[in-house]
């Protein structure tokens, strides 16, 4: 069907024309060409399965539930566990319902043995006042619900909880695996429980939140560009699962990437170009929000124990402390730089002092600040990702393996076009018919694989299955204009003809509307590998009903008018 | 062979009544149904789970060892079957931990060449199911929705949705019978099966409700239409089924492409089932609902 064969009667016609445009758009997007040392290549992108290399896909763990606990019982609950002695409540003030609230509480307790600053600081609870009398601490705290919620369960779990505000509640996210008997379980001694919707049911879900999905895939992303290996695709699948697609490298290795974490450390500037160790990724504990403070934009981060006094150590062994602007610090990620300023006068002069465990790293205003912070939260949890994953299903084939699949696949293809091209023939007996449509088949595979070309889309197994799936659809809706067409065995008036063509057309829209149906729910439950599957069988239905078989309707009337 | 399948199918449909025609694809399906009913009530699944939803291992390579072989090499891995075809070896494990696991693959890989590796946690398989058992429902109830939406009428709507039906069960029971596993390949056939079992069912309907004439006349040339449409896509299903399956007859280093040749199979069988269901039971459906709505007296 190309230019030259059309017959005179359809070059006024707009439908033909832009099969004709799709096609020669097609061929443009596909890109065949040839080279002595590769043979006959294109620009279409092949799936694993077809190209060779190995798929990771990994689930987050976790849940978002809503919770209540009584903040006495909390307070004593995470003390008690931390200064080894019991604690004795003597006030609480403040709003303590069920909700959000500014405010926050204010505890007092006492205890008989003595704590430090520093204990109830660990804590992470909030602000706290320590008086000593005879052998008795009492400890003003000022807190709120979440905080002790969220300290709670994080220990208690070993994971981090975030809490974020909800409407008029708080809802907290649980990074790691929990189901909701062990939820209530834990909130049973803090006199909690996991709060029910106005339908009853307990409000709980497992998963995790859709930005921290994002996040962790953007970690994954860009720890594996850091390792060089480019265009790695890693992609969410659903609310819970990521795919990331290894191309041309064996699962064994693909895993040990996956597996391995960054290597990032913190250095800090003694002279010129040189600088010292001060601590590795394992001294972070945790990372927390991009956050901005008077228009800069912060990335805060906490240092553990060693980490914190190991940073003063050399502040004041460098000199950083009293001049922090030649003693710059440095952040690195796989020995790349991806961070450099100075210790704020604040934090320099009370390094001086003591140790520093909250830090905020300063990446400037604007967007762009904003972008480096987001960056920089990522570098800073390098290899640690957010989430507890666990492994849900791998794969590899090697390339040659794929390169055979590929040939495999073309013969099939081929073999079935010719095995249908001769049950029509043996059917209509007239190559009139049979050229027609096998050539406005062939114009509907390179139209899809065109299209594939266009979005870039990864042509694998499924994906060929499904084009398989089209064109046998194709065939059939051919099928079904040309009996209609010939409906009493010879070739009507035109009057007739067209509304011939317009009732085959509707059986055909119907047809494709049903299959197109069917296929819905794969595409939109993103269902592994099926995915794909639905995805091309739709577009070549789409493709094959909207733009190809009108004009084989037309061609054909065209043909079998000369042939009479 | 269309054509003459074509001409007995016609004469045949002309001189039985509406009731036996329905009769015979009925009983096919109730027998369908009993032996997948048997299968779940022995396994608790209406046909046998594959790998992809079971959870498990599939390791395949290229090698000159037996099975019998490989069997004692790898059976401290928990395997659960090793086979040949050709030279290629296809080993299924069941679920391991995933320092086992790793270290299985590192020793294959390190040793076999053209390795296919597949592994998918049991929880994943799980999940898996789920979401094949709703695509499936969904599937089924959208394609149901517009064929009444289509056609307005419910006899002959419930018609084409008791075809695609039974065209499913027949599928699956015959999974059954011939030992075929559940896999994301054969849901991938199930749910073609579903278009394409509707396009034939649509064309009856259609050329049997919107056009003048007797409905045995109507329904002799939609049957030449729709039987011409099921044989070409049989022919390129056996085609695809031959290559996907049995390459490895010619080169025997050559793998089979299981995804292909599973669809292949259920489709092809489908498709078979789908030729008597529209044939037979939507027909005699068809037929004896245009009879019972149509007055004697314009038909004289």
């Amino acid at each position: 069907m190309r230019e030259e064969e059309v017959p005179k009667g359809l070059k006024n016609d707009i439908r033909v024309w832009l099969l004709i445009a799709a096609v020669v758009l097609s061929v443009v997007m596909i890109g065949p060409g040839y080279s002595a040392e590769e043979g006959l290549n294109t620009d279409l992108n092949y799936g694993l399965d077809l190209e060779g290399g190995s798929w990771i896909q990994i689930k987050l763990q976790g849940a978002v539930t809503q919770l209540d606990a009584d903040i006495s019982m909390l307070v004593t609950e995470i003390v008690e566990s931390a200064i080894d002695a019991p604690i004795e409540i003597i006030s609480v003030t403040g709003d303590a319902g069920e909700g959000y609230s500014n405010d926050g509480n204010t505890v007092t307790f006492t205890t008989s043995t003595y704590v430090s600053d520093l204990q109830m600081d660990l804590l992470g609870l909030g602000e706290s006042d320590i008086s000593y009398s005879d052998d008795t601490s009492s400890i003003v705290l000022s807190t709120n619900k979440q905080t002790l919620i969220m300290q709670y369960l994080s220990k208690a779990l070993n994971t981090e909880v975030v809490p974020l505000f909800v409407g008029d509640g708080v809802e907290y996210e649980i990074r790691t695996a929990v189901s909701l008997e062990e939820l209530q379980a834990l909130m049973v001694p803090v006199g909690g429980n996991v709060l029910t919707g106005s339908d009853g049911a307990a409000i709980f879900r497992e998963g995790v939140r859709t930005d921290t999905r994002d996040m962790t895939r953007d970690i994954l992303s860009e720890k594996l560009n850091s390792l060089g290996l480019k265009d790695i695709p890693v992609r969410t699948v659903g609310e819970e699962y990521i795919l990331i697609d290894f191309a041309g490298t064996d699962l064994t290795t693909a895993k040990e990437i996956v597996e391995k974490p960054g290597k990032f450390e913190i250095r800090m500037q003694t002279t010129g170009n040189e600088s010292v160790h001060v601590l590795y990724g394992d001294s972070i504990e945790k990372v927390g929000i991009v956050t901005q403070v008077d228009g800069h934009w912060n990335t805060p981060f906490t240092l553990d124990e060693d980490g914190a006094f190991a940073l003063q150590k050399i502040a004041i062994e460098t000199g950083a402390i009293t001049d922090p602007n030649s003693h710059l610090l440095y952040m690195y990620l796989d020995d790349r730089e991806v961070y450099g300023a100075p210790l704020s006068f604040s934090a320099a002069s009370a390094l001086n002092e003591h140790p520093i465990y909250s830090w905020q790293a300063s990446t400037g205003l604007d967007e762009d600040g904003k972008t480096q912070a987001d960056q920089l939260q990522i570098h800073l949890r390098a290899g640690a990702l957010p989430v507890n994953v666990v492994l849900m299903g791998s794969g590899q084939v090697d390339a040659a393996l794929g390169e055979q699949f590929k040939r495999q696949v073309a013969l099939a293809g081929l073999f079935a076009l010719l095995a249908v091209a001769a049950v029509v023939f043996r059917r209509y007996h007239q190559k009139e018919i049979l050229l027609p449509m096998v050539g406005t088949s062939l114009c509907e595979v390179i139209i899809i694989l065109g299209f594939a070309g266009a979005i870039n889309w990864q042509l694998d197994l499924p994906a060929i299955a499904g084009i398989i799936a089209a064109i046998g659809t194709g065939i059939d809706h051919l099928v079904i204009i040309t009996d209609e067409v010939l409906y009493e065995g010879k070739l009507p008036s035109t009057k007739v003809y067209m509304e011939r063509i317009s009732k085959a057309f509707a059986i055909i829209f119907a047809a494709a509307a049903t299959t197109t149906i069917a296929m819905s729910p794969l595409v939109v439950m993103g269902f592994g590998a099926l995915r794909g599957f639905a995805i091309t069988t739709i577009v070549g239905v789409l493709i094959g009903v909207l733009i190809a078989r009108p004009v084989y309707g037309k061609v054909i009337k065209v043909v079998l008018d000369k042939a009479e | 062979m269309a054509v003459i399948l074509t001409e007995y199918l016609d004469s045949f449909v002309r001189s039985c009544d509406d009731k036996k025609l329905i009769a015979i694809p009925l009983a096919v399906l109730v027998l369908s149904l009993l032996v997948s009913g048997f299968v779940f009530a022995t396994t608790g699944a209406p046909v046998k789970l594959g790998m992809e939803f079971e959870g498990g291992t599939m390791i395949a390579f290229e090698t000159q060892e037996s099975a019998e072989v490989l069997e004692l090499a790898y059976s401290a891995h928990s395997l659960v079957d090793a086979r040949k075809t050709g030279d290629r070896a296809i080993l299924q494990f069941g679920p391991m931990d995933g320092e086992s696991q790793s270290e299985l693959e590192k020793a294959i890989t390190s040793k076999y060449s053209s390795v296919e590796i597949k592994q998918i946690g049991a929880l994943y398989g799980k999940e898996l199911q789920t979401q094949a058992l709703i695509a499936l429902c969904l599937s089924f109830i959208g394609m149901a929705l517009v064929v009444f939406l289509i056609f307005r009428t419910a006899v002959p709507s419930l018609a084409v949705v008791l075809s695609a039906f039974s065209d499913i069960a027949i599928a699956i029971g015959f999974m059954n019978l011939v030992g075929i596993e559940l896999s994301l390949g054969t849901v991938a056939a199930l749910l073609m099966l579903i278009g394409y079992s509707v396009d034939s069912d649509i064309l009856l309907t259609t050329r049997v409700l919107k056009r003048r004439g007797s409905p045995d006349e109507n329904i002799g040339r939609a049957m030449h239409t729709g039987i011409t449409m099921t044989t070409t896509t049989l022919a390129a299903l056996v085609v695809m089924y031959i290559v996907s399956t049995f390459s490895y007859l010619v080169t025997s280093s050559v793998s089979q492409i299981n995804l292909l040749s599973d669809i292949a199979i259920v489709l092809i069988f489908g498709l078979a089932a789908d030729l008597m269901n529209t044939w037979l039971l939507n027909t005699g459906i068809l037929r004896w609902h245009v009879r019972r709505s149509t007055p004697r007296r314009r038909r004289a």
